[in-house]
């Protein structure tokens, strides 16, 4: 047998509501298939469920079966680059998954050196994994699966919060296992750009059903995928007239020992919206956390014109909101309607009376899922009904740390509209934090660079 | 020393210190610890905390037994006040000297632990800075919905223990995706050696603390 058979598969997490039903497939080995869809489609599920993960944490198999080629081994790298690891370095989870696999001990550094050497990260050995990067953790992660030598590999969207440069890199690394190693490599994304040439067939997820594209189709895709990657947009500089809201002044942030970010006399300035980019691990997140108290730095961060350490943190949290890069970190109730009660009676952004909040509702898809349980929706979901949650609480200044991961295009596009509606009831200040580009030229009006410790304006993104 | 058996040892002095009302094998116990601590090299100013830390409830329980026990025990409040810094400093002896990860491979190694429990434990311990990130998280997160949750309201547990729930079955899945199988043999490329001389430390030092406790006065 040489394909990872899918035969009438009907998957539910709750009994009434299959998030996967009649899936039949047939997906070669040695080959790279991707898995495309908006959020919430499945594509999870169903690496999970070929991982062996699932039924064991979760939801019942109500019909069908897998049959997995014999003998192959399977490993998968999980969304959230931070919690795939046991221990706390790179060494240490290498040497913990050659254990388990039982390879002899002088075995082990060769393979280990190998694997890191594979992944660039041999200077990274030794950190600890809870201070890397997003970036930094998902190579670490790629690093396990190199070393195991695992037949099977399934990466659920790896590339979520990491940046082009990363993404290329990682993207390169997984062609040669493929091309040299022949390993069968299954990636879920829901940007499909980078992929033309190596991917041989994609399979699509929609309405609880999973297809394989026939070639040209898949072709398309891809093809349109990395046009819109290669565009260019442009925006203006700042202008004498802006005015700044929020200046660091001598800010210098630190990771470890590594310094991070120097700012002498940087603003973003009001009721704009600016485009924060930068490679991973640059520190985009780590000014966020400073700005908004979550995180020391040396200096001073200046909000209209005081010292934000002199601002009460209770009064500050009304000026300044932080959306996470996690959703739930965010969530403070359990069903979608509290969290939107909430929102609604300490919220002050006046465009989301009750007409408009039940029309942003409906455009965001979640208008039917007022009784879920917050933490069982979907990662798009949640990331769509946080941005909600935090736009309706109409803080003056809005830090956004990759709003729009896990969101497909036409998800993206609602919530772009949604933004762009409110701002022109409500004008406020936001700084956004994405690696995702397309579909974001309606909403930047400035770009800032971070890159050698140093904030920029720049003329295009 | 292997760190299992340093751990055993600790374990028993403890227990053994707990029933005896001895003060001087309190204190010869306080002073090895120091020495073989100084002997590692452990920076002067954790030595300033480990006196400190635990002088306030040793001098409260002293106060307690000394002047407001019927009695008026001072020898007992003496051994009280001892008994503190003896298991601050045993427990020291482990905690500086041995990484939690060394514990771990030599508890799975040499005291045949479940590699379940032993690295379930480690993966709990290395989560330890993400809990504290977490629930500064919270806060912030609260204070933007304009509610301060302070350390005793509900919400914040509610949240807290949620984070814990879903760390602890994403770490079950990290950790079986990297190839765990529960109750399946492991190799390990890190020997813990446990050593002749081993046995020899752990059987003298508990003779020598037996002579001590109950051959002297």
């Amino acid at each position: 047998m040489n394909h990872l058979a899918i035969d009438n598969l009907t998957f539910a997490y709750t009994p009434k509501h299959p998030t996967l039903k009649d899936v039949a497939l047939k997906i070669p080995v040695d080959s790279w298939t991707l898995f495309y869809g908006a959020s919430g489609s499945g594509k999870s599920t169903l690496m999970r469920l070929l991982a062996g993960l699932l039924p064991k944490y979760g939801g019942r198999i109500l019909q069908g079966n897998i049959e997995l080629p014999n003998g192959l081994t399977v490993a998968m790298m999980f969304q959230d680059p931070g919690m795939q690891f046991a221990l706390d370095t790179p060494q240490h989870e290498l040497e913990f998954a050659l254990e388990n696999l039982q390879l002899p001990a002088n075995k082990m550094p060769a393979r280990i050196e190998h694997a890191l050497k594979f992944c660039g990260i041999e200077h990274l050995r030794d950190r600890q994994l809870a201070t890397m990067s997003g970036g930094e953790q998902q190579r670490a992660a790629l690093a396990v699966l190199v070393a195991m030598d695992t037949d099977i590999l399934l990466l659920d969207e790896p590339f979520a919060s990491i940046d082009n440069h990363n993404r290329t890199l990682l993207i390169q690394q997984l062609t040669l296992l493929q091309q040299k190693y022949h390993k069968t490599i299954i990636v879920a994304d829901h940007d499909l750009h980078g992929y033309r040439g190596l991917a041989k067939q994609i399979i699509h997820f929609e309405n609880q059903r999973a297809q394989l594209l026939d070639a040209a189709a898949s072709d398309a895709l891809l093809q349109s995928a990395d046009q819109l990657a290669a565009t260019v947009h442009h925006v203006k500089l700042p202008t004498a007239s802006d005015q700044p809201i929020l200046t660091l002044k001598k800010v210098v942030i630190e990771h470890g020992d590594q310094k991070l970010i120097m700012a002498n006399d940087f603003s973003f300035f009001k009721n704009q919206t600016t485009l924060l980019t930068g490679a991973t691990g640059t520190g985009k997140s780590s000014l966020f956390k400073a700005i908004t108290h979550l995180a020391a730095y040396q200096g001073t961060i200046v909000y209209n014109d005081q010292d934000s350490q002199k601002i009460k943190p209770r009064r500050y949290a009304q000026q300044v909101g932080y959306v996470f890069q996690h959703a739930v970190d965010q969530f403070l109730s359990v069903t979608v309607k509290e969290e939107l009660a909430l929102s609604l009676k300490k919220g002050r952004n006046p465009y989301f009376d009750e007409d408009h909040l039940a029309a942003a509702l409906k455009l965001l898809d979640l208008n039917k899922l007022q009784d879920r349980v917050v933490y069982s929706l979907s990662g798009g979901q949640q990331k769509k009904l946080q941005l909600l949650l935090m736009l309706m609480m109409g803080q003056p200044v809005l830090l956004l740390d990759e709003p729009f991961s896990g969101l497909d295009l036409h998800s993206l596009h609602n919530v772009v509209d949604l933004i762009k509606a409110s701002q022109k009831v409500y004008p406020q200040t936001m700084i956004i934090i994405s690696h995702q580009l397309e579909g974001l030229e309606k909403l930047i009006d400035r770009h800032v660079k971070l890159a050698d410790c140093q904030l920029s304006y720049r003329e295009e993104f | 020393m292997n760190p299992s058996f340093k751990l055993l040892l600790v374990l028993i002095i403890a227990l053994e210190v707990s029933f005896t009302r001895h003060l001087t094998i309190n204190l010869v116990l306080v002073a090895v610890a120091i020495i073989y601590l100084l002997t590692k090299r452990i920076r002067p100013r954790l030595f300033g905390w480990l006196f400190l830390m635990p002088l306030f409830p040793a001098i409260a329980v002293f106060i307690t037994i000394a002047w407001f026990s019927p009695g008026h025990d001072y020898f007992y409040a003496w051994v009280l006040f001892s008994r503190i810094y003896v298991y601050v400093f045993t427990g020291a002896a482990i905690t500086q000297t041995t990484s939690p990860l060394e514990l771990t491979r030599s508890l799975e190694q040499n005291l045949h632990l479940p590699s379940k429990f032993a690295y379930g434990t480690l993966a709990a311990v290395n989560l330890i800075p993400r809990i504290k990130m977490a629930v500064k998280t919270i806060r912030a997160a609260g204070q933007m919905r304009g509610i301060n949750l302070s350390w005793w309201s509900p919400m914040l547990y509610f949240k807290a223990i949620l984070h814990a729930i879903t760390w602890s079955d994403q770490l079950a899945q990290a950790m079986e995706s990297h190839g765990y199988v529960e109750d399946r043999a492991r190799t390990s490329v890190h020997q813990i050696a446990l050593t002749a001389r081993d046995w020899s430390i752990l059987i003298i030092s508990i003779i020598l603390i037996q002579i001590i406790t109950f051959a002297l006065p």
